[in-house]
This record gives C-alpha cells, sequence and structure tokens, in this order.
C-alpha cells in the first residue's frame, strides 16, 4: 500500500495576513504544512499502519518547500519528492495538476490523499484535477476509511444528505476533511530521523513539459488582485452584570429587526 | 454568446433554493440558461427549472444515479455542456459542487473556479470574487481562457426570483454506464427531530466556554425557544462534546442566518471564515479581546451561564 500525499506548503493563516497594492506582502509570512494537508498526512500515516507500505510526501516549489517536506518526514512519512522550481506564482489548478500528472507519470503509487483544499487558496481543484488527468476514480471530503486492502478501500464522504460510503479500486485518489483525524506531532526521534530520510530532487525544467503549459499563455486563471474584507463590524460591546446588558442587547435586537415580530 | 449551463442539486425530490438561485442570476444577468437534471426520479422537476428560465432542460435519471457519484456525475455534466454549447457552467458551492467542479473542468481541458461569491460577465469576459486565506482576503480571478468557464458558487450569493414551473424543452441524456472503479454503497443519513443549520434562521453556537458536554446541553432550550439550529466550534465537537454535524467553520457547516448567537467563542479564523456572513451576531465571552467580538453587532463581555438564563428571560418576554 504505498501513498503519495500532495502538500502544498502555505501561509499561516492563523498570522496576520498582509496585502498592498493588491498583492500578497509575503515578508514575514511564516510557511507551514496546510491544515487539511497534514489531515491528508495523518490519514496516509494509518493507512500504511494498518496495511502496511509506504508514505511518500510530495510538494513542488522553490526550496523553501523541503522545510515542509522535512517536517512531514518528521511526523512520520518514508520519503519526500520535491519538484524544484524558482516559483509556482501564478500558477492555476490546471496548471499544477499538470505538472503533478507529468511528475507521477511512470511512478507507482496505491493512492494519492491531499488536504480538501489548500490552507491559503481554499479552492480544492488541483487534487481532483489530477485525478482526472490521471484517470483515476476519487472520493473527495472523506472522514473515514476501512476494509483497506492492496485493491480496494471503503471511504465515507461527508456528502449533501449525510455521509455516503464508497469502495473504490486502487490506485485512485481521496481528499481529506480534518474531522477525520486530529494530526500528530513530530517527535524528537521523529526529527532526528527525518534527517536520515531519503529527500529527491527532481528539476521542474528536466519533466519535459510542454513548454506552452506553463507560459502565461498558459495560465487559465489570473488572479487579479487580493482585497481584505470589511470584516470589522461597527459592533457595541456591553460590559457589566449579565442582567442587564442582556435584556438590553436584545431589546435593541427587537427594535432594529424583525426577529421578534 | 453567452449562455450558462446550471447543474441542477435536490433536496427531498425538489430543486434546491442554490439552483433556483442560480437560475435566477442568470436571468438577471439576461443570460440564456439551460439546465441539467442528474438524480433519480427528477425529470419532474424540469417544469420547475423551466419556469425559473431554463430554455432546454438535460436530464439524467435513473435509479444508479440516486446517490451522488463522480464519474456518472461528470459524463452527465460534460455530455450536457456539450449539447447545450454553453459558455459557462455554473454549480453550487455544496459537497456535490466542490467535487464535480474541478472534475468536469478537468475533463472540458478548461480551468475552473470554486466557491464564488459573486460573478461579472462582461460579454466573453468572466470576472469573479471568492473569499481565501480562510476568509481573511478576498480574491479576484478571472477566466482568461477561450471556451466553457466552470466555476462553482456559494449559496446565497444571488437573490432567489421564484417563477412558477411551465413545460420544460427537456432533452434525455444518455445514462453513463456505472464504473465498476467507484461503487456506491449507500448514505447514511442522521435521522434527527434538530434544525438543520443550513436551513435555520438562528444558529445559537457553543464554543469551548461551555466546559463540557453538560454545559453545551444547557444552550438547547434557548435553541427551542428560538427555532434555532444547535451550533458548535470545532474545539468543542473534536472533544465530542457534541457530534462533529453541529460544527459551524469551513471544516463543518458554512452558516448564513439572520441571527447567529455566539456562546461562549473565542472565535478561530476558521470558525469566523464560517459564520461572518450572518445578518446579525450576537456574542458572549468572558474575553473582552475575544476575536469573536470583531464579527459582532453586539457583544456582551460575561459569564455564558449567567447570560443564558437572561437571554431566555429575555427572549420570552420579547415574543411576549
Amino acid at each position: 500500500m504505498d501513498i503519495i500525499v500532495l502538500i502544498k506548503q502555505t501561509p499561516d493563516v492563523a498570522l496576520n495576513i498582509k496585502v498592498n497594492d493588491g498583492a500578497l506582502v509575503e515578508d514575514g509570512v511564516s510557511w507551514v504544512i496546510g491544515g487539511w494537508d497534514e489531515t491528508a498526512l495523518e490519514a496516509a500515516l494509518q493507512m500504511t499502519e494498518a496495511a502496511g507500505g509506504e508514505v511518500t510526501v510530495l510538494s513542488i516549489g522553490p526550496a523553501r518547500v523541503q522545510e515542509a517536506l522535512r517536517k512531514a518526514l518528521a511526523i512520520g512519512a518514508h520519503k519526500a519528492l520535491h519538484v524544484s522550481c524558482d516559483s509556482t506564482d501564478g500558477w492555476d489548478s490546471f496548471q499544477t495538476a499538470s505538472v503533478l500528472a507529468k511528475v507521477l507519470e511512470g511512478r507507482s503509487y496505491d493512492l494519492i490523499l491531499a488536504g480538501k483544499q489548500a490552507q491559503d487558496s481554499d479552492s480544492g481543484l488541483t487534487p481532483t484535477m489530477l485525478a482526472e488527468f490521471l484517470n483515476l476514480p476519487q472520493v473527495t471530503n472523506i472522514t473515514g476509511f476501512s476494509d483497506l486492502s492492496d485493491s480496494e478501500v471503503t471511504l465515507r464522504r461527508k456528502g449533501d444528505a449525510g455521509t455516503e460510503i464508497f469502495k473504490m479500486a486502487l490506485p485512485g485518489l481521496a481528499t481529506v476533511n480534518d474531522s477525520m483525524a486530529e494530526a500528530r506531532l513530530a517527535s524528537m526521534r521523529g526529527i532526528m530521523m527525518a534527517k536520515k530520510k531519503p529527500m529527491e530532487e527532481v528539476a521542474l525544467d528536466s519533466l519535459g513539459l510542454d513548454a506552452s503549459l506553463l507560459s502565461t499563455d498558459g495560465v487559465m486563471i489570473e488572479t487579479l488582485g487580493y482585497e481584505t474584507p470589511q470584516l470589522q463590524k461597527e459592533g457595541r460591546k456591553f460590559e457589566g452584570d449579565e442582567a442587564e446588558t442582556v435584556p438590553q442587547v436584545m431589546q435593541l435586537l427587537k427594535d432594529s429587526t424583525s426577529l421578534f415580530a | 454568446m453567452s449562455k450558462i449551463l446550471v447543474v441542477a442539486e435536490f433536496k427531498n425530490g425538489a430543486l434546491k433554493e442554490g439552483t433556483k438561485e442560480l437560475l435566477s442570476e442568470a436571468g438577471r444577468l439576461g443570460i440564456p440558461a439551460d439546465a441539467v437534471l442528474i438524480g433519480e426520479g427528477v425529470a419532474g422537476e424540469a417544469d420547475v427549472a423551466a419556469g425559473l428560465g431554463a430554455q432546454t432542460v438535460y436530464v439524467a435519471d435513473a435509479a444508479s444515479l440516486a446517490i451522488y457519484h463522480t464519474l456518472s456525475y461528470t459524463q452527465a455534466v460534460a455530455d450536457a455542456a456539450q449539447q447545450s454549447g454553453a459558455s459557462m457552467v455554473w454549480l453550487n458551492s455544496s459537497e456535490m459542487g466542490r467535487d464535480l467542479t474541478p472534475r468536469v473542468a478537468a475533463r472540458l481541458g478548461v480551468g475552473a473556479l470554486s466557491d464564488v461569491t459573486g460573478v461579472t460577465v462582461d460579454g466573453e469576459t468572466v470576472t469573479v470574487e471568492r473569499p481565501c486565506m480562510a476568509t481573511k482576503l478576498i480574491q479576484k480571478s478571472r477566466f482568461k481562457h477561450s471556451g466553457v468557464k466552470v466555476l462553482s458558487i456559494r449559496g446565497g450569493s444571488f437573490a432567489l426570483n421564484d417563477q412558477p414551473a411551465c413545460a420544460a424543452n427537456t432533452v434525455a441524456l444518455t445514462v453513463p454506464e456505472a464504473d465498476a472503479r467507484l461503487q456506491t454503497l449507500g448514505v447514511e443519513v442522521e435521522e434527527s427531530n434538530e434544525i438543520s443549520l443550513t436551513d435555520a434562521p438562528v444558529v445559537v453556537s457553543v464554543g469551548r466556554g461551555v466546559g463540557g458536554p453538560e454545559g453545551a446541553e444547557k444552550a438547547r432550550p434557548l435553541t427551542q425557544q428560538l427555532g434555532a439550529a444547535l451550533g458548535a466550534s470545532r474545539a468543542v465537537c473534536d472533544a465530542g462534546w457534541l457530534p462533529h454535524k453541529h460544527q459551524v467553520g469551513q471544516t463543518g457547516t458554512q452558516v448564513k442566518p439572520q441571527l447567529y448567537v455566539a456562546l461562549g467563542i473565542s472565535g478561530a479564523i476558521q470558525h469566523l471564515a464560517g459564520m461572518s456572513d450572518s445578518k446579525i451576531v450576537v456574542a458572549v465571552n468572558k474575553d473582552a479581546d475575544a476575536p469573536i467580538f470583531k464579527v459582532a453587532d453586539y457583544g456582551i463581555v460575561g459569564d455564558l451561564f449567567k447570560a443564558l438564563p437572561a437571554l431566555e428571560e429575555s427572549v420570552a418576554k420579547l415574543k411576549g
């Protein structure tokens, strides 16, 4: 049971995200493994613990993504694959999925896992596009697995009407909802061992990709810019005895809305 | 020439509000629309879609399509998109839409945008707005490629303009053959008398401040009084104080009620991303600096266990 986990190194969205003139400010950003991707790694580790096999973490980007891959190795992944390039700025999901499909061409795996969406874009497009390019069956937003064998796995997915249950033949692809499992942390021993684990580096240029794919003409989706939404409300704060503040607020609610009409 | 193909979704056999919103918006933009209906026993809804403006309604109605299945639904939507000649395919950002959107786009060899909250169509140019970075930023993007543009749109982004049904011009699609690589085993629907988070006009949510499962249960009388759904933060669900179906946030359910009452929720960014679109937010928290107060219209700095009985009393009085 060999699993490839797609990792995107993203800014830590829990910290301050700054925009200058419509562009993201990378200065001072703390780069992390996206939270959903961490859960995907956890799912992969649980699966290989149950059925044997190895977990390879895969990421595309400049040298800094090796920090994320090294951390994944410390958490428990067996091998890392770094597709190196100067920058992935301006790439859309279609391009990223196309590159991943090329990288995985000729490699052997039973399952590809990824977070249900990246922590920065919140898009959730790339894994599914990859599944289509590789002609793999997919189940997204999984919350659990069972009956794992070399040829198939049963996956539970959070669907619109409830939990949808599928038996998926392998090889296949799944994306992981973070309610599936609490991601484990790297141990001291894991961090020491990670230094000796294999980190394969493949240059993007060496993949033999169609030159037009990564040119500006190949971009399907152009991001024009970012804005900071007005999250801060002109709210009122009430302090003091709850027996007084609560009725005061509720009266204001009644007066300003039709909620209690 | 612009044309939109709307991918319909159903709830209890009827067209979902989200689908009706998409058809309404197409009408508002003056862009012709077609619809594609996939499922079991859904053909009868074609007239409803036609009433909302769908010129041609493509229907794939079969027992094998009763439960959402990525591969067969992708094939049916791609088939309808090609027959319709639509310049855009619009889906809802539901669990189905999120799964289907990128697969359909990749099948058609084009880009996609998901979780869109605003669309501007100017001739062939389609520009969208969508939240990203846990709703900390709004991203503006445009489709650069020619050909069909595939996007999933969040519920509530467009107003619903309901219209009476009328006779539809329907085209039956070839029902996709079952793909043995993905076998549907079933759907577990949790039977419950509780109001669902998605539909509730009022949501009362509890956070870590409730201290445990007993504390979480103390919010129930208020939810009953208000006809509200019971929500919870991720911390509460992860701790097992309430089942995960109550979770509000990016991972759980994204809600947009008329009134959101946050009790003992500090307001982690992923939680705020799932509720900050609520019309009015009332927050109760001991910590005056809690991030939840940044999105609250009314912030009550205090003890939720003292606030709860006062809330119940006030609601009873105001409902009089």
